[in-house]
């Protein structure tokens, strides 16, 4: 037989060995078995209330999620409750909108508030009932307006709020102190204005030997907003044209640009490369997101942080917040929709554990609480949420959005020294034209 | 079977070694080139297992020591850890199962569509047969990954979007299958199906009872190539499955491991069990894949 | 694929002998017999639902404003396809498709010729040797870029590692836009290789031993054996080989995605990434409708200049 096998045709065919037909057996049973029903054969069985939640914290965030995932589940027995992270950014979003539009999705999920109308609001998302939120104590009594306010969209309530979360400036105490920088309660001296500011980093810069300031420069559209709204800045969004206040966005470039050109920050710096350089002590200071908390508590070094430095004048800060929405599904179960409303509830209740990931509750009871007050660093930036600048609202703007990333390309170079920001300005200027004249899609 | 296949040299080489190299005595002696040839052989084969035995390395050990440098192969804590808090989680055990499932609905569908065809448009004649023929031979020229987004929507239209079905039902249609099997069956003499047609079997009859028998070896290769082309299958499950729950083994292992983040033993150790299932397919019917693609010389 | 008319037929294959066979009679009593369409009719309806239908619609959908996050449809007329031809990032993704082909078609074709030709030379190792070269093939390839991107991981991984027991700085391989590309390539080649190998093997190991033994009697080695008599019998197992593994390479998507999503920089997108990124990513399923349209055209275009260039060497 071995010897004829090449043979393809050999009439009397090999009797299969047991092993082999048990195993196509076996597989042929179990198919049989699931196909029947779509859903996988287990929650076919179980009586709980399904719910489904899907986000994008892998960080140190993600390790407080599921800290409070797990109280959630301990105190709800009777929900069968799955949690999921993506990958962070644009895979999480093509996965929440294509489950949307097959109408099988999350129950829950988690985004970006700024991210919101790139979603389609009454398409891809459905609207959320406030008189149910309320019943769970929700409501708009306890969020910030500011915030509350970005939760709605043609006047129906999409998104509920858990935090708000800003670029803030970290301190290495270590360094800063022998900087000279920090006063009694170990809080930076105040400086106001570029120049004060620029010295301030000088002065660290001696003490370091590297850096005065840690920041990412691969992604520094968030750095670049901040700059600019501390001065004002406007960005208006038309059809097909825009205005920008070209004075404003020179200036606040010129600073980027400075800080790589007189060495006081990193040309290149990308992801952990920032947190590292503080971390280490190649730099006093960094500008980061204040999810960055858990990285430098994990570090084991003495730091604080503060508000966004006042480079002009004033604490504005680029931020974002993170809001359950509600993606659309084909059949919606008034049960499970109830039950994603009172997931969400707890979750803002119980928020003061995600203060602990760096980010500021949106749930007002919180921030005020003692507890909250004892956090540190913490409440040493609480005032950031009221500072918060959220970008113009677009299709294509807003955390982890085309513009964001778009236009790291010509505020990468201002970093890297290669173009000046008259020419960076050009270049930002043709991707937003760029932008607009792409037909929105939502 | 060919898992006993022993490597003796007097043994037929295997499989893939046609009728035409019979059991002919080989010389004995080792001259120098050969002893060379040996030796390449056998550095270039381990060369190939590398990649598997460094996941496999990597995997047994403390996550500590995966960030070791330089690397180790040898661990001196050698642990499973990784496996059980891998399957601890219970996705890969899900997705293996979602795999099993849309694999086998996918490869029983495809055997009897593409059977059926093969054996109408062999045996019979009727009207529009030359051009539904050459309609379905063209089809082999459209790249379906070219027609996934037409293909999504079409299945949020059907509701289909993370089901089993969902995943199955577009990659049923294998044009080349009825192609391949077409041919075959036409090689097959009609005075095989007479006495069976005296007797007064119809047509189905004819075919279950005398082409199928006599294509047992095509007709393995085809559900062989169909069951590791479907398990395989990356990009049309990634398009159409959403739900974590839903996914298949490889759309799961690339998608929904953020959580791991950059503990490599579990990201390795996960790898591993993804690996094992066709590993075993492919040991158990390593004899019927090797003649089938040096037979068919089929690829999608 | 020609090896398969030798092999089904129990005796010299009787040709397209479908016309009028002798078996045929009693089913064609009638002047009209649809027999053979039911038969027909259960393929052909998945292949109109999943294949045609889509490829008629996704053509309808170019010339509309058709968002996958659904609202109303409009008509654009030809906005879609002169965005299409006219996008960089379009040619961008073109371009890094056929870097990849041409990167890997040659690489796979000798990398296949070689191992299956020590096969046939070692052949008291056959089984393990074989076993060994293809069984990457049966890898899901999250399993091959799971292992390769850790084994590429810059500071990390394997090679960097084993590189700098040696004193030397190993590049970024997946992370900088020199290597990124052939790092992917040296990964596919490692994983699908096999296929091509057992093609090779195949055609290699029917070739008639008297023809050696013929070349042996005149006196020829190993070496001139492989280049004399080896190598130019499998002229036409190559040109096969070449056709299937370039319409193969065209259609590159996921071992790339999975490893560097196209970066860095866009260096590694792919058109078939470019249409995702723009139909799912994007949302714009006119637009990437018209992508995947000049695509297919060309892919097709691709395989019919190759399969008539074959068929043509054939005769």
């Amino acid at each position: 037989m071995r010897r004829a096998s090449g043979a393809v045709h050999a009439p009397p065919p090999a009797p299969a060995g047991p092993g082999r037909r048990a195993f196509v057996t076996g597989a042929l049973a179990t198919a049989g078995l699931a196909a029947a029903g779509c859903a996988p054969p287990d929650t076919l069985i179980s009586g709980d209330t399904r719910l489904r939640q899907w986000n994008l914290f892998a960080g140190g965030d993600g390790n407080r999620m599921i800290e409070m995932h797990d109280a959630y589940q301990a105190e709800h027995p009777g929900i069968d409750f799955r949690a999921t992270t993506f990958t962070w950014g644009a895979p999480f979003y093509t996965k929440v909108a294509m489950g949307a539009a097959g109408g099988r999705g999350a129950d829950i999920a988690t985004v970006h508030v700024s991210r919101l109308e790139s979603l389609a609001p009454g398409r891809l998302l459905d609207p959320i009932d406030p008189a149910l939120l309320a019943e769970f104590g929700i409501d708009d009594t306890v969020v910030l307006p500011n915030i509350w306010e970005k939760c709605f969209f043609d006047g129906q309530l999409y998104a509920i709020p858990i935090d708000t979360h800003v670029l803030i400036q970290y301190i290495n105490l270590d360094v800063c102190r022998q900087a000279g920088v920090l006063d009694a309660d170990d809080r930076l001296v105040e400086v106001s204005g570029v120049d004060g500011y620029f010295d301030l980093l000088r002065e660290i810069q001696g003490v370091t030997g590297g850096y005065g300031l840690s920041m990412d420069t691969w992604n520094p559209w968030s750095n670049f907003w901040a700059l600019y709204r501390q001065q004002d800045g406007e960005l208006v969004l038309g059809g097909d044209d825009f205005e920008m206040d070209e004075d404003k966005a020179l200036a606040a470039m010129d600073v980027m640009y400075r800080l790589s050109e007189e060495g006081l920050a990193p040309r290149h710096s990308r992801d952990a490369d920032t947190a590292a350089n503080i971390a280490n002590g190649h730099a006093g200071l960094m500008i980061h997101g204040n999810w960055e908390i858990p990285t430098l508590e994990a570090a084991g070094i003495e730091f604080s942080a503060a508000q966004f430095p006042a480079v002009f004048g004033n604490h504005r800060t680029r931020g974002d917040s993170h809001c359950y929405v509600f993606p659309h599904q084909r059949d919606r179960d008034p049960e499970r929709t109830r039950a994603a409303a009172e997931y969400a509830a707890w979750m803002l209740h119980n928020s003061l554990t995600w203060a602990g990931g760096g980010h500021i509750p949106a749930y007002q009871p919180v921030v005020e609480s003692a507890e909250y007050d004892a956090l540190h660093p913490q409440s040493e930036y609480r005032e950031a949420a009221e500072n918060v600048q959220f970008e113009p609202e677009a299709w294509f703007s807003g955390s982890a959005g085309r513009l964001q990333e778009e236009a790291a390309g010509a505020l990468t170079t201002l970093h890297q020294g290669t173009q000046t920001p008259e020419e960076s300005l050009d270049q930002l200027k043709g991707t937003i034209r760029g932008l607009l004249s792409v037909p929105s899609p939502v | 079977m060919a898992t006993s296949t022993p490597p003796a040299p007097r043994t037929a080489p295997g499989p893939a070694a046609t009728a035409s190299r019979p059991a002919a005595p080989r010389r004995r002696r080792w001259s120098v080139g050969s002893v060379a040839l040996y030796t390449v052989a056998t550095l270039a084969a381990l060369l190939w297992f590398v990649p598997l035995l460094w996941a496999f390395a990597t995997s047994v050990k403390t996550e500590g020591d995966t960030t070791v440098m330089p690397p180790t192969w040898l661990t001196e804590n050698p642990t499973f850890e990784a496996y059980q808090l891998v399957l601890g989680r219970g996705d890969i055990l899900r997705w293996t199962v979602n795999s099993l499932i849309t694999t086998v609905i996918v490869t029983v569908l495809t055997l009897i569509l593409c059977v059926l065809a093969a054996y109408g448009f062999s045996r019979f004649d009727f009207r529009g047969r030359p051009g539904l023929f050459a309609l379905v031979v063209g089809g082999i020229l459209i790249p379906p990954q070219t027609l996934i987004v037409p293909q999504f929507v079409l299945m949020t239209q059907l509701g289909l979007v993370d089901t089993y079905w969902g995943v199955a039902l577009p990659q049923v249609v294998a044009p080349v299958f009825v192609f391949i099997l077409k041919r075959f069956f036409d090689a097959i003499p009609r005075d095989y199906e007479d006495a069976a047609r005296l007797d007064g079997a119809g047509p189905l009859r004819v075919l279950w009872s005398v082409i199928l028998p006599l294509s047992r070896p095509i007709l393995t290769a085809v559900g062989i190539f169909t069951f590791i082309g479907a398990w395989n299958n990356f990009l049309w499950p990634f398009i159409v499955t959403n739900d974590p729950e839903m996914m298949t083994l490889p759309v799961g292992l690339g998608t929904a491991v953020g959580q791991y983040g950059i503990q490599y033993a579990q990201v390795m150790a996960s790898a591993v069990l993804g690996a094992i299932p066709l590993l075993v397919v492919f040991l158990l019917f390593q004899k019927h894949i090797v003649t089938g693609v040096a037979g068919a010389g089929i690829k999608g | 694929m020609t090896q398969n008319t030798r092999a089904p037929a129990p005796r010299p294959a009787p040709g397209p002998a479908t016309t009028a066979p002798p078996g045929l009679v009693d089913v064609r009593r009638r002047p009209t017999d649809w027999t053979g369409l039911w038969f027909v009719l259960p393929f052909l309806a998945f292949y109109a639902l999943f294949l045609l239908w889509p490829a008629v619609v996704g053509f309808g959908y170019s010339f509309t404003d058709r968002s996958l996050a659904g609202g109303d449809v409009s008509f654009v007329g030809l906005d879609n396809w002169s965005e299409t031809l006219t996008d960089p990032a379009m040619y961008d993704s073109l371009w890094n498709t056929l870097w990849f082909t041409v990167l890997s078609v040659p690489l796979m074709v000798l990398l296949a010729l070689g191992l299956a030709l020590l096969t046939d030379h070692a052949r008291r190792l056959g089984w393990f040797l074989r076993l060994s070269f293809f069984a990457p093939f049966v890898l899901p390839v999250t399993v091959m870029t799971l292992i390769w991107g850790w084994m590429y991981n810059p500071s990390l991984g394997l090679f960097n590692g084993m590189l700098g027991r040696f004193g030397i700085e190993g590049p970024e391989w997946l992370f900088s836009e020199d290597t990124a590309m052939f790092s992917v390539v040296i990964a596919t080649a490692w994983w699908q290789v096999g296929f091509n190998y057992l093609l090779y093997l195949a055609a290699m190991q029917s070739i008639p031993k008297d023809v050696y033994e013929a070349a042996a009697i005149d006196g020829a080695g190993a070496w001139q054996r492989n280049g004399r008599i080896t190598l130019p019998l499998l002229a036409r197992t190559t040109a096969l080989i070449a056709v299937l593994q370039l319409i193969g390479s065209l259609r590159v998507f996921e071992q790339i995605y999975l490893m560097t999503s196209g970066g860095p920089n866009f260096a590694t997108r792919t058109v078939i990434q470019y249409i995702y990124d723009s139909g799912f990513v994007g949302l714009r399923i006119g637009l990437a409708s018209s992508m995947a349209y000049v695509f297919m055209v060309l892919i097709i275009a691709a395989s019919i200049a190759q399969f008539r260039l074959f068929s043509r060497k054939e005769g």
